[in-house]
């Protein structure tokens, strides 16, 4: 097992890392920009150390700043976090040639997921479905209205390149089709100089839902069930929770281990999320993988009661997972609410500020991830995430009700939080009744949930 | 708001008496028109930082996480990081760390103006001294004093100011982290003070800010 490891990342991860580390008895070393100087894990570490300005290309970004602080303060091993270099293959490569350990994926099965195509088409070949569509790049207008036939309206029509929405449409029939190719090669070529197109079935009212895995170096994988991710906002989850409503217990139980097999069977090594969207039949549809630990970990770890950044931190020492699938149990419901910095009323436009107070709620089935303090300003050069509350109860129902009790409970004074979007969520039928779509927030907008009902 | 200033150092020395009454004049202008304008801007703005270059001037504004910490300054709990609140210094009496969220460099005891300098590390990594700028040599600011071995790429320490070479704050070979300070730098008297050598390598020394 490592002796030191270097926490490279901020918030409430370098804190959830940091107890990980305590409860091995391992040293914990965070690094830190001159934003985060007065952090909670800066203040709770053994050592922390300054490694660049707030600009976080010259501080959590940069691959040398990182391996130097980590050399320097006599680590033996760097855990990235999620963001930031959590995922960066040249990272990971850097890492290991300065014979350090990277806690994640070896930067060999980095870079053979990080395309987004090839790992669909990859884990297609492994029996994950994909999300039908034309077979390959469109040719002509005769080809696409073909394949458009072939896929079934309405269909989304995508560009090879890039990303962002540019050159990206939805059409529902051929004569849409026809025009909307026209736009989107035009805005393709403009945007990433390539206007090679693709089509993709839409898929309406869909959910999120995505299947956590561990896999130890030695090909010995499990998953840990699913997480429903559908409270989004422009692509950014709020709630996250398991089990997800929208599956049976038989369909969620096929796509663990349909999804297990698949990245097993890949190679896939460490911790690593595969998203789904799931359709409103119940199909579900790979879309990516996530090659490290996800925000909303703490949902999976109440259910099945495991460690993740302790099993991740063994598997990355090299240790065998040492439990198999069979000894895995899932109990009752968990819910994560994403406790952000921003004001659900105006746009959720992001918030900044000094903490005046804050009180962390409490009780059974009650967890607060949170590196805030009263006093503790919150810079403006990241993300606003201020911390995760998530709670645990043997059904959904009771799940709720503490959740209720939890927002209703939480205090934090002199910045404005999301909390009241989520209280308002816990009050909507469409969330208690489990329907809730990826869309929904987008559409309605969040104020609207703020809104009281009779 | 913080105030954070561009390193006009290496640009103040080897100037012409014209040239340095005109430089006067334009710090004159900077505090008493243009930063109030700024200052004014930025809060108003909804910004979260403002650089501004004017001929050889460069000025940067940063507000803080709240435009509300200006206004708490000094009443806050957060023991002397908060930055203070704008002044219209003229950028030439400026401490030259680089560090707008960290505290004033050591060495400052009296009110008057500062009498040392401390050259602060720009990255992290170990620190080795250049064996020909000991304690005592003379130096112009942006003079390297040594580097920051970064996986064994050297990064210079430089000068942040004119002086002379004072006490090393750091042992060769130690690591260091980004911002610490490493070398003290005693200063050569006011700024407006006649330069200690005039060697023209320095002067042309490129305008980017």
């Amino acid at each position: 097992m490592f002796e030191r490891v270097l926490i490279a990342n901020r918030g409430e991860i370098a804190l959830r890392i940091l107890r990980a580390c305590r409860t091995m008895g391992i040293g914990a070393v965070l690094a830190y920009s001159e934003a985060d100087r007065d952090s909670l894990a800066a203040q709770l570490a053994d050592e922390a150390i300054c490694i660049g300005p707030a600009d976080a290309r010259r501080s959590y970004l940069s691959a040398s700043a990182v391996i130097s602080a980590a050399i320097v303060t006599g680590c033996d091993a760097i855990h990235p976090g999620y963001g930031f270099l959590s995922e960066d293959a040249g990272f990971a490569e850097a890492v290991a040639a300065h014979g350090l350990t990277f806690v994640g994926p070896s930067a060999e099965v980095l870079e053979r997921f990080a395309s987004k195509e090839a790992t669909r088409r990859l884990l297609g070949s492994h029996g994950l479905p994909t999300i039908p569509g034309s077979d390959g790049m469109l040719l002509d207008d005769e080809h696409a209205l073909a394949e458009a036939e072939r896929t079934g309206y309405p269909v989304l029509v995508k560009p090879s390149a890039g990303g962002g929405g540019k050159g990206m449409r939805m059409v529902r029939t051929p004569r849409e089709l026809v025009a909307a190719i026209q736009i989107c090669r035009s805005e393709a070529r403009a945007a990433f100089g390539d206007d090679s197109l693709y089509l993709e079935k839409w898929l309406e009212d869909n959910r999120h839902v995505e299947v956590q895995v561990v896999v130890d170096r030695y090909g010995h994988g499990i998953h840990l069930g699913e997480r429903d991710c559908s409270v989004q906002r422009r692509h950014q989850k709020l709630i996250e929770e398991a089990p997800t409503p929208a599956l049976s217990e038989a369909a969620r139980e096929e796509l663990g281990d349909r999804a297990i097999r698949a990245v097993v069977a890949a190679g896939y090594e460490n911790l690593g999320t595969l998203e789904f969207l799931v359709d409103r039949d119940a199909n579900f549809y790979f879309i990516e993988i996530n090659c490290r630990i996800q925000v909303e970990h703490p949902v999976t770890e109440l259910r099945t009661g495991i460690d993740l950044v302790t099993t991740q931190l063994r598997i990355a020492a090299g240790e065998p997972l040492g439990f198999s699938q069979a000894d895995v149990t899932f109990a009752g419901h968990a819910i994560e609410f994403r406790i952000n910095a921003e004001d659900a009323a105006r746009d959720f436009r992001s918030q900044a500020g000094i903490v005046e107070r804050f009180y962390a709620p409490g009780g059974p089935g009650v967890r607060m991830d949170s590196h805030l303090y009263a006093g503790y300003e919150v810079p403006t050069y990241y993300d606003s995430l201020l911390g995760k509350l998530i709670v645990w109860g043997p059904d959904r129902p009771s799940a709720i009700a503490r959740g209720r009790a939890a927002l209703d409970e939480l205090v934090v004074d002199g910045v404005i939080t999301n909390r009241a979007f989520h209280r308002a969520m816990l009050d909507n039928p469409a969330f208690i009744e489990g329907r809730v779509t990826t869309n929904l927030v987008d559409r309605v907008g969040g104020a609207a949930f703020l809104t009281p009902r009779s | 708001m913080a105030r954070d200033h561009g390193s006009n150092d290496a640009r103040m020395k080897e100037r012409t008496p014209e040239e340095r009454r005109a430089d006067h004049a334009a710090i004159d202008r900077l505090a008493d028109e243009l930063l109030p304008a700024l200052v004014a801007k930025l809060g108003a703005s909804g910004l979260g930082e403002l650089d501004v270059r004017e001929g050889a001037w460069r000025v940067r504004l940063r507000m803080p996480a709240d435009g509300r910490a200006a206004r708490r300054a000094g009443g806050s709990s957060r023991g002397g990081q908060q930055p203070s609140p704008m002044h219209a210094t003229p950028p030439a009496h400026a401490a030259p760390s680089t560090r707008s969220s960290s505290p004033a460099p050591v060495a400052d005891p009296d009110p008057g103006p500062p009498t040392r300098a401390v050259a602060t590390s720009p990255a992290v990594g170990f620190y080795r001294p250049r064996p020909d700028r000991a304690a005592g040599a003379r130096v112009r600011a942006g003079d390297p004093l040594g580097a920051i071995d970064v996986l064994g790429v050297p990064q210079e320490l430089t000068s942040p100011a004119d002086g002379i070479v004072g006490a090393s704050l750091v042992e060769p070979g130690d690591p260091v982290e980004y911002g610490q300070d490493v070398v003290e730098i005693e200063l050569l008297g006011a700024p407006a003070a006649p330069p200690p050598a005039a060697a023209p390598a320095t002067a042309t020394r490129p305008e980017a800010g």
